[in-house]
């Protein structure tokens, strides 16, 4: 079988260039997309007002709907699409198997017992109590641990046995969340539902300042894995022998991966997909070197999952979409056309 | 000198003893071949010289260094290794493969320096690769391949390169070819290699020494000419074998008909 021959470096420069222009398009997409329509020259011309030059022509309502409203929820947006993406990508090189992504090791089932346990403890509560993200981030932690314990500890486990271990924890953890809401109320239920299918609209700049640190110091240990991962292509054995602690790395990334995700999972619910099909269309792009897919994931997901969001909270206005049904309804498709394209290139 | 001291050692898979209580001292810039039958235990000891297998009991040393002591990255400085079967990753290029030799170099963070460059180039050169370095690594013959996955081997500098039956599914040429840019690297930079060979007129014609392996336990360790030459190797193979001398070189040949007893018991 003959792969894809590795890119040149101008194609890899064209399509970073391309990725980022699409960034910035989505970013005013998200400022200046909504209910009340304001222009992206007159947003751009408010934010260098702030810094001194020129002066606004924006009303004090329009700038707090931009900056109190529609810029957090686009910044989280950027966050959660890095996040996710690059997560799902260090996995697939990590488990060397392209339908990886945190998720797997229980992340999901995690976060979504957690955040059970926070909405259906009140019944009587309207709204979704603050500390769901706390108890959702604890479930998701306490999931990826208890499957590093059962699968990944021992001298000889190889990959697969840690992912059959995720399996059987997350299907754990899912019952124990299906019977929870079995026992409790109707109302409560939609809320779990419509918490576990994702969405940015709760984001305020309180969020998105809990999540920076985490999608930043998680996110730069993944993109610095992208020589290891590389290697690591060659198979445990092989990397071993060229001189790369394989159980040190995979552990790392697993960590940094996995803490990263739980963080964003926590604040935005689960949104699926944006670690499966970003990775893939950037492969698709520039070759299967993961030093090339990784930044490049960061910036792709980044804008990605911003327009998403555009489209979740426009196309059936004034109510919202899930974000992950809309990632799911883009992811989809696209992901089917990437199988079709791969399959014509290896024919 | 002794390169490679592997001291008793025993290893094994859940309760199955694969090797058992091996001892092999192998010289500096010398060539030792293990051989014997399917199952004697020549892909788990070559394993353990590489450091990726640990003994249940007894210890490898590499130029005086325990292997147990050292990190991947040192242990990858002193031993290289060839794998059976090893895995190409898709969308490559061979130099780029190749260069995954100097990782122990430049380390994880880093990317290669001029004189990892430097020395890929120049290991290509002597492997008569420096046409293939932009193609891609899954995109080459099975001869090609096998001389990349060597480059890569040579590219880490190591003292010691340990071979899993590195000529199986080549044709004749090609056979010759990789086992005689071997067999330069020790006589010219005093590279000391322990390999595994399937075909016995190979093994007698490269290397300096054979190391018959039955059953996880060495019978014969001598000079091609006394071990091909052994009923041991016969009985432990379970069937008739003969030498004939063509150019003044051994070659081993089977015998049909002849007596196909059931292997040796130890």
């Amino acid at each position: 079988m003959a792969g894809a021959s590795p890119p040149s470096s101008r194609r890899v420069l064209l399509v970073a260039g391309a990725t980022l222009v699409a960034l910035v398009a989505a970013v005013l997409c998200g400022l200046a997309i909504g209910p009340t329509s304001i222009g992206a020259t007159r947003i751009a011309g408010d934010a260098i007002s702030h810094l001194g030059i020129g002066h606004s022509t924006l009303s004090p309502l329009q700038s707090t709907i931009i900056w109190q409203l529609r810029a957090p929820r686009m910044v989280l947006g950027l966050l959660a699409g890095a996040m996710l993406a690059v997560a799902g990508g260090t996995y697939q090189g990590v488990f060397r198997n392209p339908l990886a992504d945190p998720y797997l090791l229980g992340v999901a089932a995690g976060a979504g017992l957690g955040a059970t346990l926070a909405i259906v403890d009140i019944a009587s509560a309207v709204a979704v109590p603050a500390w769901t993200p706390l108890l959702a981030f604890v479930g998701a932690m306490v999931a990826v641990t208890l499957t590093w314990l059962v699968g990944g500890r021992s001298l000889r486990s190889t990959p697969a046995t840690l992912v059959l271990a995720g399996v059987a924890v997350s299907a754990l953890f899912t019952s124990a969340q299906t019977f929870l809401q079995q026992q409790s109320s109707t109302q409560s239920i939609a809320r779990v539902y419509i918490w576990l299918l994702g969405s940015l609209a709760t984001a305020s700049w309180h969020s998105v300042l809990v999540v920076v640190p985490y999608v930043l110091i998680c996110s730069v240990v993944c993109m610095m894995a992208g020589r290891a991962l590389d290697v690591m292509s060659v198979g445990d054995d092989e990397a071993r022998s060229l001189g790369l602690s394989v159980r040190t790395v995979r552990l790392v990334l697993v960590v940094a991966s996995s803490l990263g995700t739980a963080a964003i999972v926590s604040v935005v619910g689960l949104i699926g997909f944006v670690g499966i099909i970003v990775p893939h269309i950037v492969r698709l792009l520039v070759g299967t070197s993961y030093r090339r897919i990784l930044p490049l994931s960061v910036v792709f997901g980044a804008g990605f999952l911003v327009l998403a969001d555009t489209v979740a909270r426009t196309v059936m206005a004034p109510s919202e979409l899930p974000l992950g049904v809309v990632t799911a309804v883009i992811g989809a498709p696209v992901f089917v056309g990437i199988l079709s394209v791969r399959r014509r290139s290896a024919s | 000198m002794t390169m490679v001291r592997v001291e008793n050692v025993t290893l094994r898979a859940g309760t199955t003893t694969l090797v058992n209580a091996v001892s092999l001292d192998v010289a500096a810039g010398t060539w030792c071949t293990i051989i014997g039958p399917n199952g004697a235990g020549k892909t788990s000891l070559v394993a353990a010289v590489a450091g990726l297998r640990s003994p249940a009991s007894g210890a490898v040393s590499i130029d005086g260094q325990r292997l147990e002591d050292l990190n991947e990255r040192r242990r990858a400085r002193l031993v290289a290794y060839v794998p059976q079967h090893p895995e190409i990753p898709a969308g490559m290029s061979v130099e780029e493969y190749v260069a995954l030799g100097r990782l122990a170099f430049h380390g994880v963070l880093r990317a290669p320096s001029a004189r990892d460059r430097q020395v890929v180039a120049g290991v290509m050169n002597r492997l008569e690769l420096g046409n293939f370095r932009q193609r891609d690594a899954t995109s080459l013959s099975g001869g090609e391949r096998q001389r990349m996955v060597l480059a890569r081997a040579l590219a880490q500098a190591s003292k010691v390169v340990v071979l899993d039956e590195p000529i199986t599914g080549l044709d004749v040429r090609h056979q010759m070819d990789i086992l005689e840019m071997l067999k330069k690297e020790v006589t010219e930079c005093a590279l000391t290699v322990i390999a595994t060979l399937h075909d016995l007129t190979l093994a007698g014609l490269f290397a300096d020494r054979l190391v018959l392996l039955h059953r996880g336990e060495v019978l014969l360790d001598a000079g091609a000419h006394d071990v091909l030459r052994s009923s041991e190797l016969e009985r432990s193979y379970g069937t008739t074998l003969r030498v004939v001398i063509v150019d003044g070189h051994d070659v081993v040949v089977p015998v049909l008909g002849g007596r196909r007893g059931r292997p040796m018991p130890l």
